[in-house]
């Protein structure tokens, strides 16, 4: 990694404090999901948090978020304690959660349009992000018409219009087929290229995450805690063939097999 | 128009056969009580479309048959509109919030079983015997369709798409403006729908109970003065307009929710 780029990402952006979270479950018997978590992420660092199915990923996510509150343990996002719901996280989601009732426009806008941002401004910024994800012509479109791939682009077109601090990335693939899977890998890493942003991106794709990631943090099942670290140095766009890619790919692979 | 008129085959057969049966079902009536037993208490279609269209220029009671169903409607446009409003606003409340469900379903509950037609005597009692009577009926009736779909579309709404839109930065009155009320848009138009044809049934029950115009009176009025046909006219024009009003309400959900299939 060259000095420049290591100097523009170091201050960090998103920190997790000894977070730990229990559920009850139906008997009333409590059940720890995650357990003590540690996590920092610089500015601009493309983090992946990849562990198996169900190891707590989306809790995670949804604990950062502020839409679940950490039964202990602190998370800050720029030195400020998550609290709750709020812009300065933008999230996309695997199931997608595109407003059925809003186009394409409507959708991106929603987030500057609720701010009181005028509309000019506003429909000038998201055709901007439209374009980014590649969706120019589209802008009329009601999500029911677009594929599966078009509407997970105007997730993240949302996202990134509300021009959050750092972006939370759940599973956005999950849903996809493989080949539009792929598709998007190469998108989304195209598009952070452009715009750089600090990112959270989960996932249980070893390749996603070894093609996307600046640094893969390896979560162990369920309770969830740090089983691992990669700083994956590999040139961008990478090659999901390169001997290094592979290489690691085979190494975390048994990683997260023993700890099954 | 280069829009086709019909999208295939099927459609072209489909609307033939029913005119087909339409046309021998007027056939079978029309023979049917023509100099025959059946004849002297059932006038045959000629009759009955003569009386109709005479009705349109000859008065009863005072009124054209446009006098008499307008005023039924807009009896049904005062109690619909209070209905609406109030409905509406009961359900949205009460799908969201939790202590306005706590509050005002019970009472809810309890009147909602009830049909409303066995309020007229009551209403009558309270209320006497002018307007106010018929436009509470037709707003019970209306009334207890639209609050059950429109709170049970705001139960029904995807959690996910409110969490969705606190992340984007919308605020409480935000959430409901921009979520909660198009979300439920469907069910509104469901409820408004099924409302507006309990209210053109409640006000000719209404009327036939206790009124001197409108299409209900027209029926009554008919069967006290024994004019078979003018209790045909009535009905034909209850048919009409509640067909009508069914078909300007479908319309206009069409053009509110092209996004959602059942808009469609």
């Amino acid at each position: 990694m060259s000095v420049e780029r290591e100097r523009k990402i170091e201050a960090p952006v998103i920190e997790c404090k000894a977070v730990h979270k229990k559920f009850l479950n139906l008997a009333g018997e409590e059940h720890v999901v995650i357990g003590d978590i540690d996590l920092q992420v610089k500015k601009n660092e493309f983090l992946v948090l990849f562990g198996p199915g169900q190891c707590g990923k989306t809790t995670m996510i949804n604990l950062i978020s502020g839409l679940l509150p950490a039964t202990s343990g602190e998370i800050t996002v720029n030195g400020k304690p998550v609290t709750g719901p709020g812009a300065d996280r933008g999230v996309v989601y695997q199931t997608i959660n595109l407003f059925p009732w809003l186009t394409t426009m409507g959708n991106v806008e929603y987030g500057p349009k609720i701010r009181g941002v005028g509309k000019e401004e506003r429909q000038k910024k998201a055709q901007y992000y439209i374009d980014l994800v590649g969706l120019q012509g589209f802008e009329k479109a009601y999500p029911v018409k677009l594929s599966g791939g078009m509407k997970q682009r105007v997730g993240i077109a949302r996202a990134y219009c509300n021009e959050p601090d750092v972006l939370l990335m759940d599973e956005p693939f999950g849903a996809l087929d493989a080949q539009t899977r792929y598709m998007m890998q190469e998108e989304i890493e195209k598009i952070w290229q452009k715009e750089k942003r600090t990112v959270i991106f989960v996932t249980n794709n070893i390749e996603e995450a070894l093609y996307l990631a600046d640094r893969i943090v390896v979560l162990s099942n369920c309770p969830a805690t740090i089983k691992a670290e990669y700083k994956i140095d590999l040139p961008r766009p990478r090659s999901y063939v390169d001997p290094e890619f592979l290489r690691l790919r085979k190494e975390i692979t048994s990683i997260v097999d023993i700890t099954k | 128009m280069t829009k086709k008129l019909f999208k295939d085959r099927d459609d072209f057969w489909r609307l033939i056969c029913g005119i087909i049966a339409i046309l021998g079902f007027l056939l079978i009536w029309h023979f049917g009580t023509n100099g025959t037993r059946l004849g002297e208490i059932m006038p045959g279609p000629i009759v009955i479309l003569k009386s109709f269209f005479e009705a349109f220029t000859q008065k009863t009671a005072g009124y054209t048959i446009f006098g008499h169903t307008f005023w039924s409607l807009s009896r049904v446009l005062v109690g619909y509109s209070v209905a609406c409003v109030l409905g509406i606003s009961l359900g949205l409340l009460m799908g969201r919030y939790r202590l306005a469900e706590a509050i005002f379903r019970p009472f809810y509950e309890m009147i909602r079983p009830i049909p409303p037609i066995a309020w007229i005597s009551l209403a009558i009692l309270w209320f006497g015997l002018g307007e106010t009577m018929a436009y509470f009926i037709i707003f019970l009736s209306a009334f207890n369709n639209i609050t059950i779909n429109v709170f049970m579309g705001t139960k029904s709404i995807n959690q996910e798409l409110v969490g969705c839109a606190k992340m984007l930065g919308a605020n409480e009155a935000q959430v409901f403006r921009t979520v909660v009320i198009p979300a439920t848009i469907p069910y509104i138009f469901a409820g408004m729908q099924i409302g507006i044809s309990s209210s053109w049934a409640a006000v000719v029950a209404a009327e036939m109970v206790r009124s001197s115009k409108g299409l209900g009176f027209l029926i009554v009025s008919g069967m006290d003065i024994n004019n078979i046909s003018q209790i045909f006219v009535g009905i034909l024009a209850i048919g009409i307009v509640g067909f009508l009003l069914a078909t300007i309400m479908r319309g206009v959900e069409g053009k509110l929710c092209q996004w959602n299939v059942r808009g469609k």
